[in-house]
């Protein structure tokens, strides 16, 4: 029945090889896949469970900032971000279109920032920061044809009184690539917020707590099927300040308009009061992610709002280092209360005259009143017979050159001219006249404020200051102190007893009688002494440092007036505003 | 009638009816596992695995009334039924109803259908009768070119739709039919030639999206959320599968919905990624009994008719297998062609048992009855 087949031998061939080839093509199947999937098969399996599993983190509230009454400062609020997460966008276009009918960001502009971020298709891209209430209605309201667009809420630093206390509080933003680098992970993600300046950045571990986070599983629209692990975030403790609100507030007030400081601190414990810095910025610009425009307003202004004058500026302190010259000098026995000095108007040595701010001279000075009248000749004397090296000793004692130890980063040391330094910095030998002009402190001598206020704290406690610090206690999220900052010694000098109520006494001269009369208050006994600093940057700089009572120290205060003028016409009376203040909040 | 039931058993191929029936069930099973989940039919997590069995029955009727005809009836009807395709492949360009920009569907009641499908059918029939007379005289160059002739207008309506992957199996089929059937190598070797060459030619021609496919197959990293997406993702499931798989109903890449067209031109990844080395393994052993079949039909067919026709229907399944697991793997660029018995689709799956169709009646009819 079968008959032979027709089909000729050449199509039979021709078959045979087709079946060769699919043969060759099938094993080179099963051969990528035995690559793919017995010897890739692990390296493949881990990048499929890293696909769907997803790190979800939760930021952990920053601790809140109070002053020393508790009353709060910083806290967080939340701040609703609009993002787009591009997995979930079907057309770009339109939905920036849009989009941008709401928020007012171009649409170009949308699509761009969505378009340029690459790294992972289900992470949401921020488009709007902080956005305000009636455009997250209108989202809310028209979140049909905005698919793709999501509201997330995060919590964002707020600084209650602006521009209150800004050098202090500093302010936080995103973590840079350098910070990144430094710290890097896995304490630091980017994008993570941290503290940049000020107490943010000093106190930074503590404010900033730990963040938590879940695991999820997600499906490929990066939806959450199961929380695989949570970890709740732990929020960071909270900082009670040494700082007065309303004294902090008063002080602000007097130096609007100016360029100084003030510090006020109670000498018993180092605990600064009042720490104002002028001209000033509101860290709540930087809390949003600071905009460029803004950024190059804030450091590109001649006045340097952002530079802390009292920790990081370094100023000629003149007549107020006339106590150092004094001390230095009582101590080593060049001068004591009865020695006379006469003031002339000027005063020679080796063929250059210096002068007195008195042109027709002071006449016969005692110690006492030198310091009250701020006589150059007197201290040209002193400084002329303790000379540079023995002038040093005392400038080392007091902790001039060192770093004051605040709690706040950046703090300056300033410069201590020695011969030493002079000829390391200047390449000139030192020259008698150096000496004199230190003893006013003119010259090569750079202070900070705060050093400045360490002086006077000094002579108020008679050899015992505390570390100046701005934080009293740390306290936990639910309200339990967690540590109470001890009062800590700085510097314990050991001057005579006699050294220091002589002092004290020309600094209570000065107000009753002399340049600071102007700081004078009926009802408190105020020492202190001005200052009025000669600089090549113009107008001389005003200085004040005093304290109160006389008998029984309990602030101290100092005064900076950059190109303020004249110490006292203008620095003491703030000074005597401040105290009057502080007296009337303690009544 | 009891003595044609009695050939019908004897020369019936039953290990090529055996595997294209066991793929079949393969092939809902691993369907149900890819679109359990999947929300468009509603609630039923049966939804595909109802359709597809609903095309798998039509498909069997299909291939039940290609046997019961003596496939030398194409001797009188081929040119009708190359012409019928091409009345079909008008009319979609004309009226298809259109998805992602290309227009591919025609609608018969509440079903559409896909020409282009038919069409290779049609091809098949058609080289195969038009070969198979005309054999001595293709030795003359410009004779070989008649059957580019027919095959490039099939080729040019489904560009057209436009459809890539389909036009490239039309002239797959052609070049394999030709082959087998004895053309002078050089012939084909010029014809290579001559396409590489027109290859910048025909970049102009392609849609945007088509360059992307193909530049991104060079690269897939280039653009990991558009196009070269899909074969990362791919490539992640078949490689996670390991030995065993994760298990049916458990792959994280397919059940999570990271594997795109998972139930179409993907499915052979979530077969990679849930049954593993064994899973892909036994399917290509399936595939492989079929190819063998095919070609062993070919060979022992009653004339060179019978011969192409089955040829045909062997290059029509092997194109597409070796492209789509070539595609899931990362081989080949993504060009859209479904797995046979396997992918979703009613056209594909109906015009793949019609092909084993053709292979059965080849092999019934390889004696006179």
């Amino acid at each position: 029945m079968r008959e032979s087949s027709t089909v000729p031998e050449d199509v039979k061939q021709r078959l045979n090889w087709l079946l060769i080839f699919m043969v060759i093509c099938l094993s080179i199947l099963v051969i990528s896949l035995w690559y793919l999937q017995m010897i890739k098969g692990e390296e493949f399996r881990e990048r499929a469970i890293e696909n769907c599993i997803r790190c979800l983190v939760e930021d952990a509230p920053r601790g809140r900032i109070y002053d020393r009454q508790e009353k709060l400062l910083v806290t967080n609020r939340p701040a609703v971000v609009v993002s787009v997460i591009p997995a979930e966008v079907d057309d770009l276009e339109k939905l920036s279109e849009r989009l941008s009918k709401i928020i007012g960001i171009s649409p170009e502009k949308i699509s761009q920032t969505v378009k340029n971020y690459r790294e992972n298709p289900f992470k949401p891209v921020k488009i709007l920061d902080d956005c305000n209430t009636n455009k997250i209605i209108k989202i809310e309201e028209r979140k049909d044809e905005l698919k793709g667009v999501v509201l997330e809420v995060k919590p964002r630093r707020d600084y209650l009184y602006h521009d209150f206390a800004a050098h202090s509080l500093g302010y936080v933003g995103e973590i840079d690539k350098e910070e990144l680098q430094q710290f890097g992970n896995p304490k630091f993600q980017g994008g993570d917020i941290i503290g940049k300046a000020g107490l943010e950045k000093y106190y930074d571990d503590i404010l900033r707590g730990e963040k938590g986070g879940k695991e999820v599983e997600v499906d490929a629209l990066g939806q959450e099927i199961a929380t695989l692990l949570y970890q709740k975030p732990v929020p960071g403790e909270d900082l009670v300040l040494t700082i007065d609100r309303d004294l902090q507030l008063y002080g602000e007030n007097l130096l609007f308009g100016k360029k100084g400081s003030i510090i006020v601190s109670d000498p018993n414990s180092g605990e600064i009061l009042a720490l104002v810095n002028r001209p000033s910025f509101s860290p709540n610009i930087f809390a949003n992610g600071i905009s460029s425009s803004d950024w190059q307003r804030l450091s590109s202004d001649a006045d340097y709002p952002l530079t802390n004058r009292s920790v990081q500026g370094v100023y000629s302190p003149g007549s107020i280092f006339k106590v150092v010259t004094a001390i230095a000098a009582l101590e080593e026995g060049i001068t004591d209360r009865k020695r006379k000095i006469y003031c002339s108007g000027s005063f020679e040595l080796a063929g250059q005259i210096f002068i007195c701010w008195k042109e027709t001279g002071h006449g016969s000075l005692s110690i006492v009143d030198g310091i009250a009248h701020s006589c150059n000749i007197y201290f040209y004397t002193l400084g002329k017979d303790l000379g540079i090296e023995r002038f040093n000793k005392y400038l080392q004692k007091f902790g001039l050159g060192e770093k004051t130890g605040i709690d706040l980063p950046a703090e300056a040391i300033g410069t201590i001219p020695s011969a030493q330094w002079k000829k390391k910095e200047v390449k000139e030998i030192w020259f008698p006249g150096d000496t004199i002009n230190l003893s006013i402190g003119q010259g090569y001598l750079l202070l900070t404020p705060l050093q400045v206020h360490n002086l006077i704290t000094n002579i108020a406690t008679e050899g015992e200051v505390y570390k100046l610090h701005l934080v009293k206690k740390i306290i936990s999220a639910d309200g339990n102190t967690v540590e109470e900052i001890k009062p800590e010694i700085y510097k314990k000098v050991d001057f005579s007893l006699d050294t220091f109520k002589i002092i004290k006494e020309g600094l209570r001269q000065t107000i009753l009688k002399g340049t600071g009369w102007r700081a004078n208050i009926k009802e408190l006994a105020v020492a202190g002494k001005t200052g009025t600093a000669q600089n090549p940057q113009g107008e001389t700089h005003a200085w004040f440092i005093g304290f109160a009572p006389y008998e029984d120290p309990e602030i101290c205060i100092t005064v900076f007036l950059e190109n303020g003028g004249e110490g006292g016409e203008t620095a003491a009376p703030i000074a005597r505003a401040m105290l009057e203040k502080y007296y009337d909040i303690q009544k | 009638m009891k003595e044609k039931i009695d050939r019908l058993t004897e020369n019936l191929d039953f290990s090529l009816l055996f595997a294209t029936v066991f793929l079949c069930f393969y092939g809902l099973l691993v369907l149900y596992s890819s679109t359990r989940l999947a929300t468009t039919g509603g609630s039923d997590p049966y939804f595909f695995v109802k359709r597809q069995s609903l095309w798998m029955l039509l498909g069997f009727l299909f291939l039940t009334i290609i046997i019961s005809i003596d496939y030398h009836n194409l001797e009188r009807y081929s040119k009708v039924i190359y012409f019928g395709a091409i009345v079909l492949l008008i009319m979609v360009i004309i009226s298809g109803r259109s998805t992602y920009g290309a227009r591919r569907w025609l609608a018969i009641g509440p079903f559409d259908f896909q020409p282009s499908e038919f069409a290779k059918i049609a091809l098949i029939a058609f080289l195969a009768d038009f070969l198979a007379k005309n054999k001595p005289k293709l030795d003359n160059f410009f004779y070989y070119l008649i059957p580019f002739a027919y095959t490039g207008l099939l080729i040019l309506l489904v560009f057209m739709q436009p459809d890539l992957g389909t036009s490239l199996v039309y002239l797959a089929i052609l070049i394999i039919m030709l082959f087998a059937t004895g053309v002078k190598i050089k012939y084909l070797v010029f014809t290579f030639l001559a396409a590489l060459s027109s290859i910048p030619v025909l970049w102009i021609f392609l849609k945007d999206y088509q360059k992307n496919r193909l530049i991104l197959f060079l690269n897939p990293n280039l653009d990991p959320l558009g196009g070269g997406y899909n074969v990362i993702q791919s490539r992640i499931a078949i490689g996670s599968g390991g030995f065993l798989g994760n298990g049916i109903f458990s792959g994280l890449q397919s059940q999570l919905n990271f594997l795109p067209a998972q139930h179409t031109d993907f499915i052979f990844s979530v077969i990679g990624e849930e049954l593993g080395f064994v899973g892909t393994i036994l399917l290509l052993g399936l595939y492989a009994i079929i190819l063998w079949r095919g070609i062993k039909i070919a060979l022992e067919a009653r004339d060179l008719l019978g011969t192409l026709l089955a040829t045909g229907a062997v290059s029509l399944l092997f194109f597409h297998i070796v492209v789509n697991i070539g595609m899931a793997m990362g081989m080949l660029p993504a060009t859209g062609l479904p797995l046979p018995f396997l992918s979703y689709g009613g056209s594909f799956m109906i015009s793949n048992l019609m092909v084993i169709g053709i292979l059965l009646n080849v092999e019934l009819h390889k004696v006179k009855w």
